[in-house]
């Protein structure tokens, strides 16, 4: 008898990952063609053994977010029309452009997410891109599912243009267009707008400490920023509480749910919450509105389970 | 962190290393007497550096003709985006601090910015690079359209997130060829950085093709500084060597990075490398002034701390530096498998097509191989164990039933 196709998937998958490089039907799948424009350099493939090639040491910082594989291409077109079919209807601007494109995949989509907050600048205004986007004069950067993909204008800059081409791209991608869970749970009074920013290992500088995402906040002159840890089970909380509490003095109760207060040699006082697969706390300056925001912050976590 | 906070740091971290013995004063510029007696030795080859002395002071090496004294171990900023784990490392005893324009995004120049306007400008060095976008990553040349001034640009960008008026060392960043490094409106813009003040020293930084890019450096006589690639990975790393002595010799400053060469001996990582021998197998080298490892971690600060304090390779430690034995994937064809397999598999075939698989990751070769040998269609699974040992050691059942599966994947999905 034979085995069915689906049950030879997760071998075949596992060749296909194991190759080289990826085959460049896969790779062409997520540079799709877009009206005027062609691919005139690329693409070219990065696994998490060769991204160093392309990023330097810039790569640690994806391979922390389990980076998968880059899609690196460029598209360029000619035949810009001043004032006519390109966006802004700008009279002066050239009438080629050049856009590089960096296609990065991680594990997931909030991997994905999260290595974008690690290069978002606090603050800086959003796109409706994907999940999310921003630009600059010659960039722009979004995330959608667990794709997070830089696109560089090189030449003369064109932000319309660039964003045109953005959207164009984004919208044949695969993958969520809904931001991490998670970050409901985060109170809105005194959130610095989108500088939250996830971490996937080594929180605090803590390596035991994984999964997390922090939000800055200042209220009525005081900073300070709220987490939160979602651990694989109650278990791996347990012992992330157990391990952090054991570096510093600490008061609170046990383990496997309960609250206390980890004087962290590295982050001072650390307010810790912690129950099931959840682990919330704070940390920097604290004051009662930092209080009053982790205790909404605990009841906002406990509705991510419902 | 306020200061009995950092008192406790030291205390329970840092386990006896003085704050204070590094604090201001360390980055002056070195004495022309001390500068003799760092020259670079004749012979390039390591010597083991001498134990640390029993004071608190961790060694420190003079960053060649720059003349910057700085701790033989400094940090790779790009893993951390917390800055209590810079001040830790500041207030531990490092003083160099290295990252780059383009760390993630300026993200981590920003977070530098925010520990170094805190400190007194002597107290610590810092270093940037800045990559030039008209390299081309694979030729390591320059297009015919770059200009220098994409330097000056950036390097006022970095200066702004950084709150510095100058960086200590402006790497131009990522170079694997000699024309790059050469490349004159780059050199320009470099010499004219440090004319104005904006950088103390510049240099270069390269992690592939490193030997070229070291004599470019020397050749040029305009770099001040190399950071290179060096570990005791590198198939190379002789070559490396010789080019580091070389530089040295011709006084240049020689900052090491990847010395931790990958972190993980394998891909899967599951076997890691000994950080700690592998920094000192570096610092081993006397050419080498300092060494940027990479950290995000409070145990890592202390384990590098634990180098910087006392930085002697021990035999445990070499010894661990030599590769794990791996069983490979070679067959010998002994034939002795034949006699114990129950279900008489032509099992050095099979292994055979194994190595096709993953080791010449020719997976038709090992499905032409796999279907000539008519095999049954769940081959092992008749056993409860197996009685086959393998004179190489491979796990042969396992090989077996992972490489039988192949028969039925498509061969267009075969890459």
């Amino acid at each position: 008898m034979k085995r069915p196709w689906a049950e030879q998937g997760a071998l075949l998958a596992v060749l296909c990952v194991a190759a080289t490089s990826q085959a460049g039907s896969e790779k062409e799948s997520l540079l799709p063609k877009i009206d005027g424009w062609k691919i005139s350099d690329g693409p070219t493939g990065y696994t998490p053994e060769t991204l160093f090639e392309y990023i330097d040491g810039g790569a640690d910082a994806f391979l922390q977010f389990d980076f998968e594989d880059l899609t690196a291409a460029t598209y360029t077109r000619d035949d810009l029309r001043r004032g006519k079919n390109r966006p802004g209807h700008d009279a002066t601007a050239p009438t080629k452009a050049e856009i590089s494109v960096d296609i990065y995949r991680h594990k997931n989509a909030v991997r994905a997410f999260g290595m974008y907050t690690q290069e978002r600048a606090a603050g800086t205004t959003s796109l409706p891109i994907g999940i999310e986007g921003h630009a600059g004069a010659d960039h722009l950067q979004f995330v959608v599912g667990r794709l997070y993909v830089k696109l560089v204008q090189m030449g003369p800059k064109d932000p319309p243009l660039l964003r045109q081409f953005a959207e164009k791209l984004a919208a044949s991608l695969p993958g969520t267009r809904e931001a991490p869970a998670v970050l409901k749970a985060f109170p809105e009074r005194g959130k610095r707008v989108r500088a939250e920013k996830f971490a996937a290992r080594d929180f605090l500088g803590q390596s035991f400490l994984h999964d997390a995402v922090a939000v800055p906040y200042e209220v009525e002159g005081a900073s300070f920023r709220l987490f939160v840890v979602e651990g694989k089970d109650s278990a791996d909380v347990s012992t992330m509480v157990k391990r952090y509490r054991a570096i510093g003095k600490s008061d609170g109760g046990a383990n496997s749910e309960g609250a206390a207060t980890v004087k962290d040699p590295l982050n001072g006082g650390v307010a810790l919450r912690w129950k099931g697969r959840w682990l919330w706390g704070a940390v920097d300056h604290p004051c009662p509105e930092r209080q009053s925001l982790l205790d909404e912050l605990g009841q906002r976590v406990a509705a991510l389970e419902r | 962190m306020n200061k009995v906070e950092r008192r406790d740091f030291l205390r329970l971290g840092m386990g006896g290393i003085a704050a204070g013995a590094l604090s201001a004063g360390c980055a002056t510029m070195a004495s022309s007497q001390e500068r003799k007696t760092l020259s670079p030795a004749a012979t390039p080859a390591p010597q083991p550096a001498p134990a640390a002395p029993a004071a608190m002071e961790p060694p420190r090496r003079i960053l060649g003709r720059t003349g910057i004294k700085v701790p033989t171990v400094s940090m790779g900023v790009m893993n951390a985006d917390n800055p209590n784990l810079v001040r830790a490392a500041l207030d531990g005893g490092i003083l160099l601090l290295d990252t780059a324009h383009g760390y993630q995004d300026g993200r981590n120049e920003e977070m530098l910015g925010t520990v170094l306007r805190d400190r007194k400008r002597d107290a610590f060095v810092l270093e940037t690079k800045v990559f030039v976008s008209t390299l081309d990553r694979k030729t390591g040349l320059f297009s015919k359209d770059t200009r220098g001034e994409e330097i000056e640009e950036k390097l006022d960008i970095s200066l702004k997130r950084l709150g510095l008026d100058h960086v200590d060392i402006l790497y131009l960043h990522a170079q694997s060829a000699r024309e790059g490094v050469h490349h004159e409106s780059i050199c320009k813009a470099l010499e004219k950085a440090k004319r104005d003040g904006k950088a103390r020293a510049i240099g270069v930084s390269t992690h592939k093709n490193e030997p070229e890019v070291i004599r470019a450096a020397v050749e040029a006589k305009l770099y001040d500084v190399v950071l290179t690639s060096y570990n005791f990975r590198q198939d190379h790393h002789l070559q490396v060597q010789q080019a580091i002595a070389e530089a040295a010799q011709a006084g240049l400053g020689i900052v090491a990075m990847k010395t931790q060469a990958g972190v993980f001996w394998d891909k899967e990582k599951t076997s890691p490398i000994n950080m700690k021998a592998a920094l000192k197998w570096a610092l081993r080298d006397p050419n080498v002034h300092t060494a940027i490892p990479g950290f995000s971690t409070l145990e890592q600060l202390q384990t590098d701390l634990e180098v910087l304090r006392n930085p002697t390779l021990i035999e445990d430690e070499k010894r661990s530096l030599e590769a794990p034995k791996v069983v490979g994937f070679f067959c010998q064809g002994c034939d002795q498998c034949l006699e114990p397999c129950l279900q008489k598999l032509p099992i050095p075939e099979l292994m055979r097509s194994f190595m096709y698989a993953h080791a010449y990751r020719n997976r038709q070769a090992a499905q032409s191989l796999l279907l000539e040998l008519g095999l049954p269609e769940f081959p092992c699974d008749d056993c409860d164990t197996c009685a086959v040992r393998c004179a190489k050691g491979f796990d042969v059942r396992q090989r077996v039933r992972d490489i039988a599966r192949l028969r039925a994947v498509p061969r267009e999905f075969l890459i």
